[in-house]
């Protein structure tokens, strides 16, 4: 069975005809082929699917597509304005926070809204705030860091 | 995951006439966090998924001079950030809090955590301390149904197949103490070994616990024998051999019956000693 929707896709109104058992994350990543976010383990525990719907960050991989009708959704590539990455994206580029890089669209999307809600965080509140990515490379130092420093430049 | 129709009710009235006519075969969706998973895993297969979060009023905590209530469809960070609950019942938005991780409960709910009836369900055991009420609508309106009795075993309610519940509530009582506890092998991102609120008022202690029986449990037998006692070391000690005899645990992959037993004595002794 499927159901038409209509969505806000990174900035753009979308309709789409969807199975109803399809999740958030296989319509991203397969209708629309916007391959960022990644499935990891399925189930919620991982954060490697994580996107923004309106204003929160979700795992994609536990929302039904079908209920992303009349969201406004944005995933790591919505990011970029105009060519110009987005500051976490340079940053984790600059302090080398990723190795193979498959958490990393998740880990940049938590720590967008992360900083949307909380634009000085401590180091804590980073560590608390990406507890839900999991990161198999970096052993999670750079991540940190690379947040610490787009943190710091809101002070500024 | 096996098809199903998808309906997206704007009235409880709806509501009610999607679950009539489908003859039990309706799974409600609210946050969809343990729903989904269920349904990816194939333990379930509705033929119908409804989903609530479209039918206004729900999604409020409301404050009353006398009284507490959460919407069916308030989330877990809704909560445990509220204001109001942080302020007075630090418990129970730390329960809201240590459920899976920020994005988890961007989406569950508190209400979906206790209709879910898993043994562990971590706002259960501070709404169980709180003496909450569960309010479910159907045919014959709104009833209310004791939290305590609400549950029935193992992911398992007394909700019949054409009721919804509308929310949860609690007599304000700001005075109380309460100590929530929560166990587990991480810190983030886990589910409870054991988990427990331990309350007082006054000279009265209310006491439940998760994972330690089919259901969250509150221990009476306990509760009863430190009513009116002032606590001494001697007194803690007794309560917590009662409470280690209360409880019915089971070994699982989490851990040992025995090691879920003298837990749920550890907990309840480091709580009560805070109040020595
Ligand atoms: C990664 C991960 C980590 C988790 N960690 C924890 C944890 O630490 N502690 C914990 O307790 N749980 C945990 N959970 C389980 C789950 O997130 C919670 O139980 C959550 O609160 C469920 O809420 P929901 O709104 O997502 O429920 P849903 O999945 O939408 O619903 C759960 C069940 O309740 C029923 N239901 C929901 N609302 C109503 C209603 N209004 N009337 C009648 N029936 C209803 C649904 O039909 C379904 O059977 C975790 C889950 C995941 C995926
Ligand atoms: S793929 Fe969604 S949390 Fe792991
Ligand atoms: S960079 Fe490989 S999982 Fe994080």
């Amino acid at each position: 069975m499927k159901t038409m929707i209509e969505f806000t896709l990174n900035g753009e109104v979308v309709e789409c005809l969807v199975d109803n058992q399809r999740t958030l994350l296989k319509m991203i990543r397969e209708d629309f082929d916007l391959t960022g976010a990644k499935e990891g383990c399925g189930a919620g525990e991982c954060g490697a699917c994580t996107i923004i719907v309106d204003g929160k960050a979700l795992n994609a991989c536990l929302v039904l597509a079908v209920e992303a009708d009349g969201t406004e959704i944005t995933t790591i590539e919505g990011l970029v304005v105009d060519g110009e990455l987005d500051p976490l994206q340079v940053s984790f580029i600059d302090n080398a926070a990723l190795q193979c890089g498959y958490c990393t669209p998740g880990m940049i999307m938590t720590a967008k809204a992360m900083l949307e809600e909380n634009p000085h965080p401590t180091e804590n509140e980073i560590r608390e705030g990406i507890s839900g990515n999991l990161c198999r490379c970096t052993g999670y130092k750079k991540i940190i860091e690379a947040i610490q420093v787009v943190a710091d430049q809101n002070k500024a | 995951m096996k098809t199903f129709e998808y309906l997206r009710p704007t009235s409880l009235k709806e509501a009610l006439d999607i679950l009539k006519n489908h003859d039990g075969n309706v799974s409600i969706l609210n946050g969809g966090t343990d729903l989904i998973v269920r349904m990816r895993e194939g333990h379930s297969s509705p033929e119908v998924v409804m989903d609530i979060k479209k039918i206004p009023g729900l999604d409020q905590i409301q404050v009353d001079e006398d009284r507490i209530t959460i919407g069916a469809t308030v989330l877990l960070n809704d909560l445990g950030l509220n204001e109001v609950i942080k302020t007075r019942y630090p418990y129970l938005a730390q329960a809201a809090l240590s459920v899976g991780s920020k994005q988890v409960r961007n989406r569950a709910t508190c209400i979906g955590n206790i209709c879910n009836a898993s043994p562990l369900a971590d706002t259960a055991t501070p709404l169980l301390a709180l003496n909450a009420d569960v309010h479910i609508y159907g045919e014959e309106g709104i009833k209310t149904v004791p939290l305590k009795d609400f549950f029935v075993f193992v992911r398992k309610t007394v909700l019949k197949p054409n009721e919804i519940v509308t929310g949860i509530s609690f007599k304000q009582d700001p005075e109380a103490l309460g100590i929530f506890t929560k166990m587990s092998r991480r810190k983030e991102v886990d589910l409870s070994t054991v988990c427990s609120t331990v309350m007082r008022t006054g000279t009265e202690y209310r006491i439940s616990c998760g994972a330690v029986a089919p259901t969250p449990v509150r221990l009476f037998k306990t509760e009863a024998f430190l009513s009116g006692k002032t606590l001494t070391g001697e007194v803690i000690e007794e309560a917590c051999k009662l409470a280690e005899g209360e409880v019915v645990p089971i070994s699982d992959i989490r851990a040992s019956e025995a090691y879920r037993r003298e837990m749920v004595g550890v907990m309840l002794r480091r709580a009560l000693s805070e109040w020595l």
